[in-house]
């Protein structure tokens, strides 16, 4: 019953997250509270584990979710049924864009789409830099990383790297705040 | 590099692996894999699966990489593209699963986060270049851009909805153009 239980509860978060970013946040901290599969203290702390493990924080959670509640088994079915209403709403979709690509209202929706999910982009990367308290040497870096990029742009594991290294040299002496 | 089930598995695990921070950076890292690296699409057509992935429900990243596993090899490229993206996030998370809670509690992590995301605010505003580039090309698609940015930045307004009034505001556009 477990594994139902985490199927259907996750393929829900699939289903109704829109938006992306932190959208499955409500739906995660509502199931901490129903099904007690893992504590809202625990999916704080996922948020921030996921910054630095690969995935977004849903996948995370769903994987979580289900491994400590019932093994690897249980976390193989979280993480499925997180997924799977992607797979099938992007299949339809892409499907019917075949179908109808020439046709102009499809263009112009496109075209307005593209457009928006710039300014979405912008939005996120706007906001992060609001809340992640930079402090003056996280600036610098922002700066220094940025510049370069627009001048050459490298590998992404560049900017990850560097920017890890720089997280944990600038900590140990304690100069984040400084 | 040639197209095969085996090969997109292989770049989307790449892509997963490096896919810090909380799936933000999805575009980014395939702008650099799918592009530049192994040109299997162009810049323009994986801002387009990406602006599609971004509208509708589920997570992003997830939708971004289905829609493009699909369009380099159907519904198998689809299948190997999400399956590949998703592994390293759940083999991560199986093994670091029992000490979470001490990870989290050491300095030196906190410092990798703290340092991870500037990483992540450089790759999504590199990304919005390359996306803006692609998208923002005339009078109404920059009206688009800095409408949808203030709504996004200052309304009280759901995403869902600042998408919705993109698509209407488009269709309208291209009826009035057409004209």
């Amino acid at each position: 019953m477990l594994y139902l239980q985490l199927f259907v509860q996750f393929f829900h978060v699939g289903v109704f997250s829109f938006g992306g970013g932190y959208a499955t946040l409500p739906f995660l901290y509502d199931i901490a509270e129903k099904y007690h599969w893992y504590s809202s203290k625990q999916l704080t702390d996922m948020l921030a584990i996921s910054s630095i493990t690969p995935g977004p924080v849903g996948v995370n959670m769903a994987t979580f979710a289900g491994f400590t509640t019932s093994g690897i088994l249980g976390s193989m079915i979280a993480t499925t049924a997180i997924i799977l209403p992607s797979f099938i709403i992007v299949t339809i979709v892409s499907k019917l864009l075949d179908k109808f690509k020439a046709n102009q209202s499809v263009k112009g929706a496109i075209r307005g789409l593209k457009a928006a999910g710039c300014a979405l982009l912008s939005a996120v990367g706007i906001r992060l830099i609001f809340t992640s308290n930079l402090h003056l040497l996280g600036t610098l870096l922002l700066l220094a990383l940025l510049i370069s990029g627009l001048i050459k742009k490298r590998d992404p594991l560049f900017y990850l790297g560097i920017s890890a290294l720089f997280g944990l040299v600038v900590g140990h002496f304690n100069w984040i705040g400084a | 590099m040639e197209k095969s089930i085996y090969t997109i598995f292989k770049t989307f695990f790449k892509v997963g692996t490096l896919l810090l921070g909380g799936g933000y950076v999805i575009l980014p890292l395939l702008t650099s894999e799918l592009v530049e690296k192994k040109k299997w699409i162009t810049s323009d057509e994986l801002c387009e699966y990406y602006a599609i992935g971004a509208s509708l429900p589920g997570i992003i990243a997830a939708n971004t990489a289905i829609f493009t596993g699909r369009k380099l090899l159907g519904t198998a490229g689809a299948i190997a593209a999400i399956v590949g993206m998703i592994l390293p996030a759940f083999l991560a998370i199986v093994l670091l699963a029992s000490i979470l809670a001490e990870l989290i509690a050491k300095p030196s992590v906190q410092h990798i986060f703290w340092g991870v995301g500037i990483g992540v605010i450089v790759l999504l505003f590199l990304a919005v270049k390359e996306m803006w580039s692609k998208s923002v090309v005339d009078k109404f698609s920059l009206a688009i851009y800095i409408g949808s940015l203030i709504l996004a930045l200052y309304g009280k307004v759901s995403l869902s909805l600042i998408i919705i009034g993109a698509v209407i505001a488009g269709i309208i556009n291209q009826k009035l153009e057409v004209k």
